[in-house]
């Protein structure tokens, strides 16, 4: 990732964060507003439900205390044979509005049932015990019904007539019909759980309009009041269809928890809002981001442009052109930078400069002092033949035509040698460019090798030719790559003074050929290696130190590779690499 | 046989239905002896006023008859034959029967006999009060509630109401626990305002004389423990009652069955493990009653009792294994109108005897 990319994305990183945080600012706040509105609500349908009850009780309560007072509960009362009163309860019931209505005898056993009319004879215990209810007070109660429990809103009165005591129990249940009364705002409902059962049971839980669907929903809200009787607040479901619930336990006159009043809020109207704001903010975000982005780029490309530049630059003096220079347009630290580039590459240019000078005068020396070793041999030479001669004249003329022809002898032997000194100068200086043809190298190899055999017997040394068949050729100039074998052969033959053994190898390497020249000579240091092919660059004691640096020149001038492997003692491995690019 | 003047007026006019005599007759037995002494009597104490020919007299019923024809056999508007010819049929709605002029005992004093079918029990009382019936049926719970004044023809308890076991309740202790929860006292005293008889018998006391002998108590504790013995699939049942009158008992039987740890239910006939029903005793011999009630429960004929003691094993025999539980022996009660004379117009075994009623009114 370039540092121009880095930047920008940085740059847009912080708009996004920024845009992201305002966003959600301001989508809190709203929340914080909206869930304050509905737990006002809530608390204004609770009143109102508390309201709805409470007049429902005062509906009973007065109901009850008509039917207590009535002429037909009276004689309900005081009759011996309360077996004529079965059916009483259901037409009082229907006179005065109750759902619910039984007439109950001194003894708790009922004697008239509007609900279970064949439940005439039950007792009613808790009527007996008369610590469940309050007179002319309604409370919540279980009610047994033959379809089960239900959870009813009653009244108890009592009516003493004739010595005898009747109870009349009066009132209605708590049901769908009872929600369906209440008046309630656009986007709420009301739910009651009946606490009927011992485990959570769906069917339990009604609604005002129908039956609660979507009860297991509520069943962990429910479960945790029963566990903590108080108000408990949650969020049910998900998306549009979440509500905000207030749970509000329900009493009896045991203070034991008889019903969950389940106040729902649709949050839709929050989750409208909230996705308005974030479709808004989701614009305003874009909108943002894209001039962010736009305005990175420009500050990025100012901020970045020097600095490619001054790569760019640096990518040319890494290709080698030393006198590149970064144009300085600023003074802060890119300008700086700048400055120091072109400080870096003056200093580079003018010790590149010094160290070619310092290097050509090292070769002039060295070449110099090969040419005085490599001259100085034959001139003493010559130089004593000459004394020779003189002192034969003066002192021996007699023998001085015998000496002279000696000495003749001697000085053009010796002249033919300087001449052949310069002439190796010479040649090196003047390689020619290769004249590539197709050449099988096996073929130049044992021609080379026949020429030395008689030398090779001569050295001790035991010459051994190993060449791969079907060896590819390769393009190359014979006459060059035979005088640069030949090089390397009499290299080894130099290097095995005791004579030893000598292997040429040839063989497919890659696309190309490989060459191989081992000696077993008393090999090279590592140093040694790294110089071998320096020109005049020699560890013997005669030559010139340029057969090695032809052999280099050569393969270069081919396109190839040579080598050497060696370690001190254990011979040398030549390695010409021919035609694998 | 029975003889009328010519002027209209009753003159000596009690007689049985032939057929009944001609059993009766046929094998006399000292123990029946009292029962044509209740039948006799009231028919001898009818015959000291003075009938009047004419009129219609108006019947009102809860039955629905629903069959195409009218309906050949049983108590009720067969019975008026021969002395009525059935001359309309609704089915369902109302049957209209015209005297016959040449009737075997004589022509009957009344012109015609109108049944409406289908009639309420409320509506019934209605009709009766405001004078559009002049004869309705009267639920054994209402016959303690009637007006002062009103009066009443009551057969013996000659309907015996029990349950009856289908073949999926078939263990043994799950049809004596629900036997033994039944508290019949609390339905007798309340649900039928002590109209009838509790009984654990097929037949009433009235007419084997040893209906006594059943046991008809509950038993809440062993019902309950017999409950407890059985597997729960098995302590679960429906009662079917096709009777809506009888719906109430039903209930209160589930009730008791509820209590006894048994889960019984009220549900319609078809398809019920338990039924509660209603047989009429069709016969004043207790041979043929016995045999006739077991033809009506499928159960296998009683043998040949010649005797009390062996009557007794054939019930007895018959009610063994609680396949079938006896719990009530209920009267047919009517309700008459003031202008209705001379009867009853009910024989002891619930049969309609018209022939001899008139109407004060008479023929317009």
């Amino acid at each position: 990732m370039t540092f121009r990319t880095r930047l920008l994305l940085v740059f847009t990183l912080a708009v996004v964060a920024s845009v992201g945080m305002v966003e959600w600012l301001v989508t809190r706040a709203t929340r914080e507003a909206f869930e304050r509105v509905e737990g006002q609500r809530a608390d204004v349908l609770a009143a109102q439900f508390q309201r709805e009850f409470d007049r429902r009780g005062q509906e009973i309560v007065r109901a009850v205390k008509d039917i207590a007072v009535s002429d037909a509960a009276i004689a309900a009362a005081i009759s011996p044979d309360e077996s004529a009163y079965y059916n009483e309860a259901s037409a009082m019931a229907r006179a005065h509005g109750l759902g619910l209505l039984e007439l109950v005898g001194g003894d708790g056993a009922i004697i008239s049932s509007a609900e279970w009319p064949v439940r005439f004879g039950y007792k009613e215990a808790w009527l007996a015990a008369s610590s469940g209810w309050n007179p002319g007070v309604a409370f919540l109660r279980r009610e047994e019904l033959p379809g089960g429990l239900t959870l009813a809103l009653a009244a108890v009165e009592t009516v003493n007539a004739g010595g005898r005591q009747l109870y009349v129990v009066g009132g209605q249940q708590l049901d769908q019909d009872f929600l369906a009364t209440l008046v309630l705002p656009a986007g709420m409902r009301v739910l009651l759980y009946r606490n009927l059962e011992a485990q959570f049971a769906s069917h339990l839980l009604t609604g005002s309009a129908d039956s609660a669907a979507d009860a297991q929903e509520f069943q962990p809200l429910i479960e945790r009041l029963i566990r903590e009787p108080r108000v408990h607040l949650a969020v049910l479901g998900s998306g549009a269809a979440a509500e905000t619930v207030h749970a509000v336990p329900l009493t009896g006159s045991e203070n034991n928890l008889l019903a969950v009043l389940l106040i729902a809020s649709s949050r839709r109207d929050l989750v409208q809002l909230e996705n308005s704001l974030a479709r808004t903010g989701a614009g305003v975000a874009a909108g943002a981001i894209f001039i962010g982005i736009l305005m990175a780029a420009w500050a990025t490309a100012r901020v970045t442009r020097p600095v490619r530049r001054l790569a760019e630059s640096a990518g040319k003096v890494a290709a080698g052109n030393w006198d590149t220079t970064v144009e300085v347009t600023s003074q802060d630290e890119v300008g700086q930078l700048a400055q120091a580039f072109n400080r870096m590459t003056h200093e580079l240019l003018e010790q590149r400069q010094r160290l070619l000078q310092t290097e050509r005068v090292a070769a002039w020396r060295e070449l110099a002092r090969r040419l005085a070793h490599e001259l100085k041999n034959p001139l003493f030479p010559l130089q004593i033949t000459v004394e020779n001669m003189q002192r034969a004249r003066d002192s021996h003329p007699q023998e001085f035509d015998e000496v002279f022809r000696e000495g003749s002898r001697t000085l053009l032997a010796e002249l033919a040698n300087l001449k052949q000194i310069i002439a190796r100068f010479s040649d090196f200086a003047k390689m020619p460019a290769p004249a590539v043809q197709p050449a099988n190298l096996n073929v130049l190899v044992g021609e080379t090798m026949k020429l030395f055999e008689a030398q090779f017997a001569q050295a001790k040394v035991n010459a051994r030719v190993e060449l791969a068949p079907n060896l590819p050729t390769v393009s190359a100039d014979p006459e060059q790559i035979t005088r640069a074998l030949r090089n390397l052969v009499l290299n080894a033959i130099d290097a095995m003074p005791e004579g030893g053994t000598l292997a040429v190898r040839t063989m497919p390497q890659g696309s190309g050929v490989r060459l191989e020249v081992c000696d077993s000579g008393k090999g090279l240091s590592h140093e040694e290696c790294e110089r071998l092919f320096t020109p005049y660059y020699t560890t013997k004691t005669h030559g010139t130190g340029l057969g090695l640096a032809i052999v280099q020149s050569v393969v270069s001038d081919h396109h190839g590779r040579v080598s050497v492997e060696s370690q001190p003692g254990k011979g040398a491995t030549f390695r010409i690499d021919l035609g694998d690019r | 046989m029975r003889t009328k003047p010519a002027d209209g007026r009753g003159g000596t006019c009690f007689s049985l239905p032939a057929p009944d005599c001609g059993r009766v007759v046929a094998r006399p037995r000292a123990w029946t002896v009292a029962l044509l002494l209740a039948v006799v009597l009231p028919y001898a104490a009818g015959s000291a006023t003075r009938p009047r020919y004419g009129g219609t007299l108006r019947v009102e019923t809860h039955a629905p008859v629903e069959t195409a024809d009218p309906p050949q056999t049983g108590p009720g508007m067969p019975d008026l034959a021969p002395a009525f010819a059935i001359t309309r049929w609704e089915a369902g709605r109302r049957a209209v029967y015209a005297a016959d002029e040449n009737a075997p005992g004589g022509r009957p004093f009344l012109d015609a006999v109108e049944v409406e079918l289908a009639r309420s029990p409320r509506d019934q009382g209605i009709d009766l009060d405001v004078g559009k019936a002049d004869l309705i049926e009267i639920p054994p719970g209402e016959a303690r509630r009637q007006p002062a004044g009103r009066r009443t023809w009551s057969s013996r308890p000659v309907r015996v109401l029990l349950l009856q076991f289908g073949t999926r309740v078939d263990d043994s202790r799950a049809r004596e626990a629900l036997a033994l929860a039944v508290d019949r006292s609390a339905i007798f005293n309340v649900l039928l305002q002590r109209q009838g008889e509790i009984s654990g018998a097929l037949l009433p006391q009235w007419l084997s004389g040893y209906a006594f002998v059943f046991a008809a108590a509950s038993d809440p504790a062993k019902a309950r423990d017999l409950a407890a013995a059985i597997p729960a699939s098995a302590r679960s049942f429906s009662i079917g009652v096709e009777d809506a009158a009888l719906r109430p008992i039903a209930e209160r039987i589930a009730l008791n069955a509820h209590d006894a740890g048994l889960a019984v239910w009220v549900a319609a006939q078809g398809g019920a493990d338990v039924r509660l029903i209603e047989l009429r005793i069709a016969a004043a011999e207790p041979e043929r009653a016995l045999a006739a009630v077991a033809a009506e429960l499928g159960l296998p004929a009683p043998g040949r009792a010649d005797s009390p003691g062996a009557l007794y094993n054939a019930e007895r025999g018959m009610l063994d294994g609680f396949r079938v539980v006896p719990l009530f022996h209920l009267a047919d009660v009517y309700g008459v109108a003031a202008r209705v004379k001379g009867g009853p117009g009910i024989s002891p075994l619930g049969e309609w005897r018209f022939e001899n009623l008139w109407l004060e009114a008479g023929r317009p």
